[in-house]
């Protein structure tokens, strides 16, 4: 793809027009959409808010434009720009012109309401985040295709022909999805159904706004694959709006990078991950966990993003910016050329590279250096906790047809004869999809779950023993309890609203501890939210959850948890609803504070890079979970750069690599959608999407120890047999061998979650 | 599991109107001054003091199909099978079996509680959507003022004001009856016209006093409906305004009012009582009131068991059917990311 021809020289620092900076020079040859000049205002009480702040761009034909920034930078409303669909009272001023095939060129903010209706989808297409709420929930996935072609005059029985080849293109079953209401359907398939229902009336312009948000990794990466493979079968130009650079980076061809409103950096993909200039990107590049930058390297990004309605003057970044000095306070940079058609929006892009070293690639992969491990712990030779032979069973209520009032309650099984044991100082970080177990088995390790059978005990004394007998136990419950704490995904559920910070955090010490005097106590408490950086601590004492963000709410959370003195904490998803730049930060503090409390933590995690990270900054473990099974087990790095089990290598396939080189390959995988837990597949549970599935995987069931070279290094497959087993002489599964596969029919494609 | 569900609602429907059933056994058996009392004291009155108690006996036995001498479970039993053949006794008061005087009443009590639904729902849901879509206005404002004045008065009190100032100082509208005595009875149009104009009264006072929650409700759904993605998604996939307010923001906002709507079935059922003595309207309310009023206790326990049947069965088809409206519901949620 050619681009640029007529790019401006770089503009000299202070060349101002009108409201801003020109930074009209962002053009490509052959544009099906150009945006020029584009903001979006809100009027409050506060001021004008502008939360999109005078843009140029272009988009080109057939290209896929990543748009990456953090939440609250825009990028949102950029979306809703392209297709004039800015939610009221918002005001869109600007220019946003579509060229579909040949000369003609449509003003899309010129349009009227009609005209602009059948724009809309026909020729210019969104996808949102949240499928689920995308769609009508009291009405089929076949209604709403019927209603949008109808609403559109297009020809239903060739639209819904091709509504049911864009849903078997996603690897779905037409009919089961087409009459499914939208609950019935898992998070990855309603994300997929939408894709295909904004793609029915074949439009030009996808536009998705964090379409994968919501997903596993796996997924996400695997909607991108299929992605990629829409785009070139349908010839489409798409717009992909994420806050995750390593996600797009193998999928886009140019990327786009907002911070404050407005694109800071702009060009290919390949430039800007390998010669990324402008001081934000690179930062991002440093603070976003991934699988190649060595761990030492990563960095959270300092100061938090503007606030709409208070832009800083001159460069918007240069209170977070290392390089700032004068000019960039007092004048707003424009853009300048790195080469054709790489823009970056910063007076100082040539000095960047060496303020901000980066190293991405592959050259110091794995990244083994002393400082990663400077928070391991020793740690004890024998288990705090030790699970064994633990399962943990649902009865799940069924709405089957009328038969099913005379079946028995379906199982899941959720987690299914583990055994794990976690060490003083230690780090097991979980991974795996959905509904693989993950939450359930960190829940039974610190006794929150009942398991259905096996033990889980705590130094030695069965928990649930403790619990029943209360009297006989060696170590009382309510000791046990307190020793395994849990901090949340969503910090903001675990804290009353209308308790001060100080009372949440004082209410375990007062219960725990109730002789401590209240001058330590208050001491304490303050010391302690001072260390996490949450200063001055007097005022973050006394402020109501509300007002706090998301980041220092999940501080609170963990100082709570904290306080207990715990011995292990279970993590769930503690940093994935934060913003990514700051994920390295909180993760970097719970292992500091490890290091001071001595405990131990269980992460979850659905990310194969936050658990390289955080269990690999400690010397930790990292445990693959796959329906209710652990498969392989493993030191982090080994893990990440050796991994075993056919599934570890999905996993680590779906980490995005900052890699622009490795374009989004399809997965090595048979199967998009996880089977059902109420009825898994026999033998090796991953038989039916596992890619070196043999016949011998249907009947036997690998196991985890026993086999191997007998390091902690186990892993759960056949593959890791020796010779001697059947395995190797048994027969391929193979996707159309009817047979193989027939009974398993539900944990193929298109499995629709009942 | 669904199935189970419904076996379970019916299971509880048929428990309740049993239990009431019981109730009202026990009641005619064991009340002070139940029947048996009062009817020897009738015929104490007709005949002097030489009362024979085989004749009461007999009596008790004809009105209230309780024959007092049979041992406790017989005479339950006897009870019982005569009520599941629809006997339900005699009125003593109007000597016609109580089946007959009510199934006669029922029609015009079902006639005037299906009109003052469908209208207060009507008006209810239609006034609330208006409402929700333009949130804010000065029509909204004073609309949801109004409603909540005239929800807040009760419904007999409207009745009282209705039938004294249109009825009895007007005379715009009959204080009385089903239809004008003058009109033959059967479907021709003097007669709806006259039944209309008898029940015009009763089905206004509970209307007026009705809609008001019911225009709030679909006001406070709708603007939650109008929030939700699905619309916006609605309104860029082009789908007409119409479609989406009927099968986006009608559907998913009435939806959670279904349930209250077949409660309220059971509840008018309750209020005709109040309501047709004060409009002297003979449906099956009005037979209550006059049972109670003329201790005529097979009268008082058939109206009593039908109103609290159609009470049962009101919320017993909403449980059922709201399944059928709802696809999510009973479905638990979904949720996998739970395991
Ligand atoms: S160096 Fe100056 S212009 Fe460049 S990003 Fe930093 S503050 Fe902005
Ligand atoms: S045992 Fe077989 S099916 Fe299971 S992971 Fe290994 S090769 Fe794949």
């Amino acid at each position: 793809m050619s681009k640029t021809d007529d790019t401006q020289t770089p503009t000299t620092a202070g060349t101002r027009t009108g409201t801003g900076t020109d930074r009209t020079s962002i053009r490509v040859d052959d544009p099906i959409m150009e945006i020029r000049n584009a903001s979006v205002t809100f009027d409050m009480e506060r001021g004008e808010s502008r939360v999109l702040d005078d843009v140029s761009l272009d988009i080109e034909r057939d290209e896929i434009l990543g748009i990456v920034g953090e939440s609250g930078s825009g990028k949102s409303m950029f979306a809703s720009a392209l297709l004039d669909a800015v939610v009221n009272p918002g005001i869109l001023s600007g220019e946003v012109t579509y060229r579909p095939r040949g000369d003609a060129e449509v003003d899309v903010l010129g349009l009227s309401p009609e005209e602009l209706r059948e724009l809309r989808w026909e020729e210019i297409s969104m996808v949102f985040q949240g499928a689920q709420s995308s769609f009508n929930p009291t009405i089929t996935i076949r209604a709403h295709f019927e209603e949008t072609i109808e609403a559109h005059n297009y020809n239903m029985e060739q639209a819904m022909a091709h509504a049911r080849e864009l849903l078997s293109d996603l690897y779905m079953d037409p009919d089961r999805v087409l009459d499914s209401y939208p609950h019935e359907l898992s998070g990855g398939m309603q994300q997929r159904t939408l894709i295909a229902l904004s793609l029915v009336l074949e439009p030009n312009v996808l536009v998705m706004d964090e379409p994968t948000a919501a997903l596993d990794l796996l997924m996400q990466r695997s909607i991108l694959s299929l992605l990629e493979d829409l785009q070139e079968k349908y010839d489409l130009s798409i717009v992909f709006i994420t806050h995750d650079l390593p996600l797009v980076a193998g999928l886009a061809d140019r990327l786009a990078v907002m911070y404050a409103f407005e694109f800071v950096e702009v060009g290919p993909a390949g430039d800007l991950i390998g010669n990324p200039t402008h001081p934000y990107t690179r930062s991002l590049l440093k603070a976003v966990p991934n699988l190649d930058t060595p761990l030492a390297e990563m960095r959270p990004i300092d100061g938090m993003a503007p606030d709409p309605v208070d832009v800083p003057q001159g460069c918007s970044y240069h209170p977070r910016c290392p390089l700032a000095d004068e000019t960039c306070r007092a004048e707003d940079p424009a853009y300048h050329s790195v080469s054709p058609d790489h823009q970056s929006a910063c007076f100082h892009w040539e000095d960047s590279a060496e303020a901000i070293p980066l190293s991405t690639g592959g050259d110091e992969r794995g990244g083994g250096d002393g400082e990663m491990r400077a928070f391991a712990g020793n740690q004890s030779d024998e288990p705090v906790v030790s699970l064994e032979n633990v399962d943990v069973h649902f009865d799940q209520v069924a709405d089957g047809g009328l038969l099913s009032v005379f079946q028995e309650p379906d199982t899941v099984h959720a987690v299914d004869d583990i055994s794990l044991d976690v060490y003083e100082n230690d780090v097991v970080t979980l991974v795996g999809e959905s509904g693989c177990g993950k939450t359930t088995l960190g829940k039974a390790v610190i006794g929150a779950q009942r398991p259905t059978d096996g033990t889980v005990a705590y130094r030695g004394q069965d928990i649930w023993e403790a619990k029943d007998s209360r009297r006989g136990a060696d170590i009382p419950y309510e000791h046990i309890r307190r020793s395994l704490q849990m901090i949340h995904q969503d910090p903001g559920s675990s804290l009353n609203p209308n308790r001060k910070v100080q009372a949440s955090l004082e209410a375990p010490l007062k219960r725990w501890e109730p002789d401590m005097d209240p001058d330590d106590r208050q001491e304490r408490i303050l010391s302690l939210l001072e260390y996490v950086g949450m200063s001055p601590p007097g005022d973050y004492a006394q402020r109501y959850p509300h007002q706090l963000s998301g980041g220092e709410k999940q501080r609170v959370a963990l100082i709570r948890a904290l306080l207990m003195n715990p011995d292990v904490i279970l993590a769930d998803e503690a940093v994935s609803a934060l913003d990514v730049s700051l994920r390295v930060e909180v993760m970097d503090l719970m292992l500091e504070l490890q290091d001071l409390f001595d405990t131990s933590y269980v992460f979850i995690s659905h990310n194969l890079s936050n658990a390289r990270y955080f269990s690999g900054k400690a010397g930790g473990r990292i445990g693959v979970m796959y329906l209710g099974e652990l498969v392989e087990i493993g030191p982090a790095e080994q893990i990440i750069n050796d991994p075993q089990h056919p599934y570890t290598k999905v996993l680590r396939w779906s980490t995005a690599d900052l890699d622009i080189e490795e374009t989004v390959e399809d997965p090595p995988l048979r199967g998009i959608d996880i089977p059902d837990p109420v009825d898994p597949p026999s033998g090796c549970r991953f038989h039916t999407r596992c890619p070196e599935a043999r016949e011998a995987c249907t009947r036997e069931q690998p196991t985890l120890g026993g086999h191997g070279d007998g390091t902690e290094h186990e892993t759960a497959c056949f593959r890791e047999y020796d010779e001697s087993h059947e395995y190797w002489d048994s027969e391929p599964v193979v996707e159309d061998d009817a047979d193989a596969t027939a009974d398993d029919e539900s944990g193929s494609w298109g499995h629709a979650n009942e | 599991m669904i199935n189970k569900y419904y076996i379970e609602r019916t299971a509880q429907a048929v428990f309740t109107v049993f239990a009431v059933v019981t109730m009202t056994f026990g009641m005619i058996r064991l009340m002070p001054g139940g029947p048996v009392s009062y009817i020897r004291s009738q015929l104490v009155q007709q005949q002097g003091n030489q009362v024979d108690m085989e004749q009461v006996n007999a009596l008790v036995e004809v009105y209230t199909n309780v024959a007092p001498d049979d041992p406790l479970y017989v005479q339950y039993l006897e009870y019982m099978t005569s009520l599941l053949q629809g006997d339900l006794g005699v009125s003593m008061f109007y000597n016609d079996p109580v089946t007959m005087i009510l199934a006669s009443a029922a029609p015009w009590t079902v006639f005037v509680m299906s009109i003052s639904l469908v209208l207060t729902f009507g008006l209810g849901i239609t006034l609330g959507a208006v409402m929700a879509y333009i949130e804010g206005s000065r029509f909204d404002v004073s609309t949801t003022l109004v409603s909540i004045f005239l929800n807040s008065i009760p419904y007999y009190v409207m009745a009282i004001v209705l039938v004294y100032i249109l009825g009895y100082q007007f005379n715009w509208f009959p204080t009385g009856g089903r239809v004008s005595s003058e009109v033959a009875t059967g479907m021709n149009l003097a007669f709806l016209q006259s039944a209309f104009y008898h029940a015009a009264l009763p089905i206004a006072s509970l209307v007026i006093t009705g809609f008001g929650i019911q225009a709030l409700a679909m006001r406070g759904n709708s603007i939650r409906v109008l929030g939700e993605d699905y619309i916006r998604v609605a309104r860029l996939r082009g789908l007409a305004p119409h479609d989406i307010a009927l099968r986006y923001v009608g559907r998913n906002a009435i939806l959670p009012m279904y349930t209250g709507m077949m409660i309220a079935i059971g509840f008018m059922f309750g209020g005709s009582v109040i309501l047709e003595e004060i409009f002297a309207y003979p449906g099956i309310g009005y037979y209550m009131f006059r049972g109670i009023m003329a201790r005529d206790y097979p009268l008082m326990m058939g109206a009593f068991l039908i109103i609290t049947i159609a009470v049962v069965v009101g919320i017993y088809v909403a449980d059922l059917t709201y399944g059928k409206l709802d696809p999510r519901a009973g479905s638990g949620g979904g949720n996998r990311e739970a395991y």
